[in-house]
């Protein structure tokens, strides 16, 4: 915890701010990649949000309070980016968010940064189906392979619910695979 | 159909790639934008406050104008109304006060003015049938 004090001194620290945030791009460019490429589904978006993300992560930097842990702080950051930017590619679309991602979904077959087969397509189209806040969770849990104490932080919940929302999700997934 | 049971299957992974090389340039890339957000921050900030107070000045303006007519309206009634009431009631002004303010440009002008008079006058003479009589007089 100490550490990550020294760190984010150091990230406000004009001196060396820019070493310290190039650290940080290399230490979570990755797992927030992945995180906003879950939510996403294709590359170029996810590269955009990242992007912005990390813009964010800059400019908010000074108003960090320490009141969580930086990863959660930044993975907050990044699913909100993530999820705005679904919200508006949707009503600039003018469809729902769901239909949306069917399309996506369709067109990860032909995506050139995709190589899933037939079952990792009906994955992703039965974790279309679930409520917003399972799907986030199903995904941190079992594709960014989180712990339920991290996604807790990350999206403010009791790991507890985590847990009833995680079986709940598991529960129609499966059912949705079986059944098509 | 077999039911599906995910913990039955082997790990499913998302099947998403990045292009090579993707992570190497993307914080030259993250850097890249910040920097320059930070140049562009500044004029558009300075814009922003620029037209916001053209806007506050073109308002203050607008509401001013009937202000500004209502007062010039009043004064110029009052100013009349005043002239009038102290010509009439309050100066002893009679004609040799008014002679003596005229100065010698006034008196061209009124030349000028009697000049013009004494046309009229003779087309009114010659015009009129009755000019022998006015004559006689």
């Amino acid at each position: 915890m100490t550490d990550e004090k020294e760190f984010i001194a150091q990230l406000l620290n004009p001196k060396t701010q820019n070493t310290a945030f190039q650290k940080l791009l290399s230490d979570y460019q990755r797992p927030l990649y992945s995180h906003i490429r879950n939510i996403v589904l294709n590359h170029d978006d996810a590269d955009d949000v990242l992007q912005n993300t990390f813009v964010k992560i800059f400019q908010y930097l000074k108003n960090f309070k320490g009141e969580s842990k930086l990863f959660s702080w930044m993975y907050r950051i990044a699913t909100n980016e993530a999820l705005t930017f679904l919200n508006q590619k949707a009503k600039l679309s003018g469809i729902t968010s769901e239909a949306l991602q069917n399309k996506t979904i369709d067109n990860l077959k032909a995506d050139v940064y995709f190589d899933g087969d037939e079952i990792q397509i009906k994955l992703q189209k039965a974790i279309v189906t679930l409520p917003e806040k399972q799907q986030l969770v199903f995904k941190m849990k079992y594709f960014e392979e989180l712990k339920y104490e991290e996604i807790a932080e990350i999206l403010g919940t009791s790991v507890g619910a985590l847990k009833a929302s995680y079986h709940h999700a598991v529960k129609k997934i499966e059912l949705y695979v079986t059944s098509n | 159909m077999k039911e599906f049971k995910l913990e039955n299957e082997s790990k499913i992974t998302t099947g998403f790639k990045t292009p090579e090389n993707y992570f190497n340039d993307f914080s030259a890339k993250v850097l890249n934008q910040i920097n320059e957000g930070e140049v562009k921050v500044i004029p558009i900030y300075k814009r922003k406050k620029v037209l916001a107070m053209l806007a506050a000045a073109v308002v203050f303006i607008a509401l001013m104008i009937p202000v500004v007519n209502n007062y010039n309206n009043t004064s110029k009634d009052l100013d009349a109304n005043t002239l009038e009431t102290y010509l009439a009631y309050q100066s002893n002004l009679n004609q040799y006060d008014l002679i003596n303010q005229l100065d010698t440009k006034d008196i061209e002008s009124l030349n000028n003015n009697v000049a013009l008079e004494k046309e009229t006058l003779e087309d009114i003479l010659s015009s009129n049938p009755n000019i022998e009589s006015l004559i006689s007089e």
